[in-house]
């Protein structure tokens, strides 16, 4: 079963992806498409593809995978559906990160400083959200302190936007909070690839323990799982994933609520087979959400963040309103 | 050599003392019950036994060796242990539910060898779960959840089963049913203890009683031997008659103590 459904999510989001290869704003058939990504016939088909195409797309499914996958694994340690990178403040914590190298120039120094200052955020509010939820073990605080730590983040983000010197700096910092993977390149995403496959590693090698902690973070230790390890382990991974996630792409929400949400009827409801196919759908979902971004003839063009949160809010509000929480 | 053997554990939380010099042995085939008033340390006594907890003095010792430098792994092959219930965070079916028992030996649902499946299947059988496999566990009446518990415990087929008030809400059928299913797993050869709250359960079923009182042991024996009017009336304040007819005691409460 998991199986099966791990294949039609990679399958599909292989699907999604030739096809953001297929759509855009110069039209190309699919044997020119074909081709160019070949490396043969036409220069200029080959530069939208390789330029343009692939990497944007490529961005768009990692970064959903990494949100799926991480929203899957904070999910599964807290005993929470409603656990996820954006709604725990962890996303909007590292695009502050991210934002402040920005806006102190810092981000010149090398290639690797606006990553690495993405995850700092991300762990810091991931162990944040921890420590939190392991004092008061209860869903409803934790997702306040998720809020409280969203808020704060927005109200330094609006501060250094308040002051921001020039026009220039302000239209990056309103990428970095609406989150998009426009203008994308291979560069990027080797910067990125990384942490994120670091992270992605970490949660997969433990994600056993996942499953034990449905029992309860006491029966789980009675059936021999190493709790101490298995936080770190989900804190680490979760904020390497996310936070390199937010570097490629800015903040983008809910994608890790939705993911999950989603998929855990074909796995039997098991939060450590969840982790996969909640990447491969995350990536898929924000796959489709940018084409769609890119096909609707707006005059500026709608950033991914933006369409994802449309999209997600209301299915959270849904899942709040009916889901009976864990206490 | 006993399979759990505590000496003198002790535990302090802010200042105030919860279990104090606390000592006894569990042998194998035995029903041991722990019982005692709310707040008398039942189950921090559990959790030092187990070394889920560090003991400010003692040591508790599993098969001669000290509990707290195992590994989680080397202490679950041990000892299976039933926290008081929580609810599951996922509606998981019955099968993976009790899976889970199997996690210390590297399995995990849908992930089974061959040793755990029989394992399970042996565990499904006992608890009488035939045909409850492929139920959401919160599908299931408190009786039959109470049930899947005591599986997924049994699953793992350690030499030690500790647990923290299992029959707590049941209505009494389902009580007797889960009491009974411990005694079973008593007598199959493991060492059982159990936290109980219900004496007249505990008269029926343990093979042995360990009084607490404010932290301390104050009792340890067969039924016959410690269940006694004087003793109800100090540790639990209520006033009672005891009757023994045979192996048999039974209990009437008359109410508190005066």
């Amino acid at each position: 079963m998991t199986a099966r459904a791990n294949t039609l999510f990679a399958l599909a989001l292989t699907g999604a992806v030739l096809l953001a290869l297929l759509l855009g704003s110069v039209p190309l058939s699919p044997v020119r498409v074909l081709s160019a990504l070949g490396l043969q016939g036409n220069p200029g088909d080959a530069l939208v593809v390789w330029q343009i195409r692939l990497p944007r797309a490529l961005a768009a499914a990692v970064v959903g995978a990494a949100l799926g996958m991480s929203g899957a694994a904070l999910q599964g340690l807290l005993r929470n559906p409603l656990a996820e990178p954006g709604i725990l403040g962890v996303s909007a914590t590292a695009a502050l990160f991210a934002t402040f190298v920005l806006f102190f120039g810092l981000a010149g120094a090398g290639p690797l400083i606006l990553p690495l200052a993405a995850i700092a955020g991300a762990l810091a509010a991931t162990l944040v959200v921890a420590v939190a939820a392991l004092r008061t073990r209860s869903a409803v605080t934790l997702i306040l302190v998720g809020i409280g730590l969203s808020s704060f983040s927005a109200a330094l983000m609006a501060l250094l936007m308040n002051l921001a010197p020039n026009p220039f700096t302000l239209a990056d910092m309103i990428n970095w909070t609406l989150g998009t993977v426009a203008n994308r390149s291979f560069a990027d995403l080797a910067y990125a690839a990384p942490f994120l496959a670091v992270g992605a590693a970490i949660l997969l090698a433990t994600r056993r323990g996942l499953a034990a902690l449905a029992l309860g973070e006491e029966a789980a230790e009675g059936v021999g799982l190493d709790l101490r390890r298995q936080r770190l382990a989900v804190i680490l991974g979760a904020g390497l994933a996310t936070g390199a996630a937010v570097s490629l792409a800015g903040a983008i929400g809910f994608v890790g609520i939705v993911a999950p949400h989603l998929v855990r009827p074909f796995v039997g409801y098991d939060p450590a087979r969840l982790l996969v196919p909640s990447a491969l759908l995350g990536g898929l979902v924000l796959v489709l959400a940018d084409i769609g971004v890119r096909l609707l003839p707006t005059d500026s063009e709608l950033r991914l963040g933006v369409v994802a949160a449309l999209i997600g809010a209301p299915i959270f509000v849904w899942i709040a309103a009916r889901g009976r929480l864990v206490r | 050599m006993s399979v759990l053997e505590a000496r003198g554990l002790a535990y302090r939380a802010e200042g105030r003392p919860l279990v104090e010099d606390a000592s006894f042995r569990l042998e194998p085939g035995e029903l041991t019950m722990l019982i005692g008033p709310n707040g008398s340390g039942k189950s921090t006594l559990l959790r030092l036994a187990l070394g889920l907890l560090a003991p400010d003095a003692g040591e508790a010792l599993i098969d001669g060796a000290n509990v707290r430098g195992l590994s989680p792994v080397a202490r679950a092959r041990k000892a299976a242990y039933l926290p008081q219930t929580r609810p599951l965070a996922w509606p998981m079916p019955v099968r993976d539910v009790i899976a889970l028992g199997r996690f210390a030996y590297g399995a995990a649902p849908g992930r089974l060898s061959a040793e755990d499946t029989a394992a399970v299947a042996r565990a499904i059988a006992a608890c009488r779960l035939a045909g409850f496999e492929g139920r959401a566990a919160d599908t299931l009446s408190g009786g039959e959840l109470a049930r899947v518990h005591l599986a997924r415990a049994l699953a793992a087929e350690a030499p030690l089963l500790v647990a923290d008030e299992p029959v707590a809400a049941l209505d009494p059928r389902y009580q007797h049913e889960v009491a009974q299913l411990f005694a079973a797993a008593a007598h199959d050869g493991r060492a059982v203890l159990t936290v109980m709250h219900d004496l007249t359960l505990a008269a029926r079923y343990a093979d042995r009683l360990i009084w607490m009182k404010d932290g301390r042991i104050v009792a340890d024996g067969t039924v016959a031997d410690t269940m006694t009017a004087e003793r109800l009336a100090a540790v639990f304040g209520i006033e009672a008659d005891v009757m023994a007819s045979g192996s048999r005691v039974s209990l009437t409460v008359a109410g508190p103590t005066r």
